[in-house]
């Protein structure tokens, strides 16, 4: 078992075992931090596959936004004095048994499946330089797209949660 | 640069909406005293100017992907443009925030930039060649569609839709997304025409299994979207939470973009035509699958109107049975079902429109969507009674209507590719379709009203709009031939591949 | 040797957790946080697929998308389960009980 071995087992440990946290987890609290290792793990996986870029913007955008985000959302739907941040769980076999049931055929498929791989993949290196002639040239189209969105998404929220009455 | 150029002259209609986008915030933001109407005025000149843009698109030398294989402009792209446009269209002119009670009284600003963006991501959505972009307009339709829906912030009931909406939303297109890591994983691409290369050659045995799943994550997006069985729950909950303007535009506008963005993938990346009629790509027999879904929409829906009281749920019960009808357009792999899908989105426009109107029309003189509350109407407004009339009747699909032109295409599509079962099963679904709807016929017309509730009389300008509606229900049948001609000059978007 | 099947089966594992927490949580965050891990997940697949792949970089520029589209989606989500907090006190969803049927 080499070094890059060890790291691979260790960040997917800390990925899934922080995913199986969140979803089981009794305090939103809990679920809430579980998720930021979640995403530190998922971040190191990117690492490990070579997409620096990727995860430096997993770490500012899911870490620092995303999950903050969560995190208010989770604050401000509770009375602060009442520290029992629980969430009640409905019917859980049959959740379980779906996921449990996903899971088997996902990993039979991953591994069954013969892949597109010809070519050989791309070796790990800088990745920033490529992206940013991507977003320039073959992707140009969704980037615009993407800065629509979240102009609506901005306005959206903002008209949603703002309080005062519109004339 | 020089692709993005090209690219930008055949990106018209887009460009407008955009730019009136940007201009009705501006308007909004700065706060002046006049702003509503002038958003208004800008929405509509921008709609109709994006509506003008579209015909010059449609020849054939315009013909082509745009911005590097992200979108697709075609003939069959251009119907679809005209048809979202239009749809958007007729919503801003007839329903306004004086006729609608929901409405009255909520900032107008940011609906007409609302209105706008989610009639530019339909536009996105329908024009869609690549995954990311499928991915991304799908999203951005749903996105504008969540804030629509949340409009009466007010409202405990909106609010509650609009949540089911979002959080049900967002794991059906997470699903999709997981799916389309797969097809990239499988495919080694993202574009549609190079998805259908890297599948054409066979898909072996064993990658058969994961091209199945493959098939059936993404179609969870495109389920979702366009309200078919089995991710239809959120349709009845959000159509009677949501402001019936915006549930009049989700019924029609972003099922058409989902429907036209399902043809072009199924169509376009997992078909394949070889000398004529289209042939699936490595054997992968998604239509079978499709049929099944298909059959039980149309049922789902079918059944659960029968009981509905509400008539917002009634119609969004209605929408989803519809949505099993298109389906079998694409079922039918072959233009015929492509053509029926188009004509029968078409018509349902038409219809829809319509009755949404008639229903937002009754709420603000009675304040209620029950059913029960619409018995001896035809005393009290035969003009409204006779419009919806027609409305029904069409959904039923009775000629001389447009909503039998659409059943007629779907059915024979299905017909000439040999799927009987289908067939009758929408045979049957249309005869249980009628029960209900002319449940509501029978209610407004024969049965005893509230003597206390007096007759009323409609604005000169609902009337006129609905009189629009109901021409725009009975003409098309008159214009047949040129409808025919249109959607199948429409269709080169299987042949120029 | 780590190869392409590995990340695959991570990625399967986060896809079926955020699946079971979607479908068995009550509290909208928690719906949430499901969502999210299933999003991750399928972007786990794409950088993967990116590196073993013969796809290139257009699977890491997807994932950037679909990390923007989550942002987006979380903020919108999140506003509105603070509006209906706001008007009931509660952000479970089986309490979210007007619309019936």
């Amino acid at each position: 078992m080499n070094a890059f071995a060890v790291v691979f087992w260790a960040l997917a440990a800390l990925t899934v075992g922080s995913a199986a946290v969140v979803v089981l987890a009794r305090s939103l609290i809990y679920s809430a931090f579980a998720l930021l290792f979640t995403f530190m793990g998922v971040a190191g996986l990117y690492l490990l596959l070579g997409a620096d870029f990727l995860a430096t913007t997993q770490l500012l955008v899911y870490v620092g936004g995303i999950l903050v985000l969560l995190l208010f959302g989770v604050m401000l739907t509770h009375k602060l004095y009442d520290l029992d941040l629980r969430s009640e769980v409905t019917q859980f076999a049959p959740g379980l048994v779906i996921a449990a049931g996903l899971f088997g055929l996902l990993t039979l498929t991953a591994l069954r499946t013969e892949w597109a791989t010809t070519g050989g993949g791309r070796a790990p290196a800088p990745t920033t330089n490529q992206i940013g002639e991507l977003f320039m040239g073959r992707f140009l189209m969704p980037f615009e797209a993407a800065s629509i969105l979240l102009l609506v998404a901005l306005m959206g929220a903002a008209m949603i949660v703002r309080r005062k009455k519109d004339a | 640069m020089d692709e993005v150029l090209r690219s930008l002259n055949r990106f018209g209609p887009e460009l407008i909406l955009t730019a009136a986008l940007l201009l009705v915030v501006l308007v909004d933001a700065s706060g002046a005293g006049a702003r509503n109407a002038l958003n208004r005025l800008l929405t509509g000149l921008g709609l109709l100017a994006a509506l003008v843009a579209c015909p010059p698109l449609a020849r054939p030398e315009a013909a082509g992907a745009i911005f590097s294989g992200m979108l697709q402009v075609d003939a069959m792209g251009v119907f679809f443009k005209v048809l979202l446009l239009a749809s958007s269209l007729l919503l801003l002119l007839s329903f306004t925030f004086k006729n609608s009670r929901e409405l009255f009284g909520l900032g107008q600003g940011e609906f007409y930039a609302l209105l706008l963006a989610l009639t530019l991501s339909n536009l996105l959505l329908a024009a869609a060649n690549d995954t990311v972009m499928l991915y991304l307009s799908l999203e951005m339709v749903s996105l504008t569609s969540y804030v629509m829906v949340a409009y009466m912030k007010g409202d405990r009931k909106s609010n509650e839709a609009s949540l089911k909406y979002v959080l049900f939303g967002a794991v059906s297109t997470g699903v999709m997304v997981y799916g389309l890591s797969l097809l990239f994983g499988l495919t080694g691409s993202t574009e549609f025409g190079k998805i259908r290369e890297a599948l054409f050659l066979g898909v072996s045995d064993q990658n058969r299994f994961a091209a199945y799943a493959i098939v059936l994550f993404v179609f969870a997006g495109f389920a979702f979207k366009t309200a078919v069985a089995p991710l239809h729950f959120w349709c009845p909950d959000v159509y009677e939470g949501a402001p019936t303007p915006v549930t009049a535009l989700l019924s029609v506008a972003p099922k058409a973009a989902g429907f036209a963005v399902m043809l072009r993938f199924f169509f376009g990346s997992l078909s394949s035509p070889m000398n004529g009629p289209l042939d699936l790509v490595g054997t992968l027999d998604w239509p079978a699958m499709l049929m099944v879904i298909s059959i039980l929409t149309m049922t789902v829906g079918n059944v659960a109107a029968l009981s509905q009281t509400n008539m917002k749920r009634l119609l969004a019960y209605s929408s989803i049975a519809h949505a099993g009808f298109i389906l079998m357009g694409v079922v039918s792999l072959s233009e015929t079902g492509a053509r029926g899908m188009m004509v029968y989105l078409l018509a349902y426009l038409f219809m829809n429109l319509g009755a949404f109107l008639v229903v937002t029309l009754i709420h603000r003189e009675d304040g209620t969507f029950d059913l029960r509350d619409y018995a001896g109407l035809v005393r009290r407004s035969p003009f409204l009674t006779f419009a919806m009339s027609v409305f029904v009747l069409s959904l039923v699909g009775i000629p001389p209507l447009v909503g039998y032109l659409g059943k007629l295409y779907v059915f024979a599509a299905a017909i000439e590719k040999g799927l009987y079962w289908l067939a009758l099963a929408g045979a049957l679904n249309a005869a249980l379709g009628a029960y209900y709807d002319f449940r509501i016929l029978k209610t407004m017309m024969v049965e005893e009203g509230d003597p206390a509730k007096l007759s009323f009389d409609l604005p000169l300008v609902d009337k006129a709009w609905l009189v629009v509606f109901m021409i725009a229900n009975v003409a098309p049948i008159l214009l047949w031939g040129t409808i025919d001609g249109w959607t199948r000059s429409s269709l080169p978007l299987l042949a120029a591949r | 040797m780590i190869g392409l099947p590995h990340y695959l089966i991570v990625s399967a594992a986060l896809f079926s957790l955020g699946t079971l927490g979607v479908l068995t949580r009550r509290n909208s965050v928690n719906v949430l946080m499901g969502l999210e891990l299933i999003l991750n997940s399928a972007n786990l697949n794409l950088v993967a697929f990116s590196r073993y792949g013969s796809g290139g970089m257009t699977g890491q520029l997807f994932a950037v998308f679909v990390i923007v589209i989550a942002a987006a989606e979380v903020a919108v989500a999140l506003a509105i389960v603070l509006t209906l907090y706001r008007l009931k006190r509660t952000s479970n969803l089986d309490e979210a009980d007007i619309l019936r049927g």
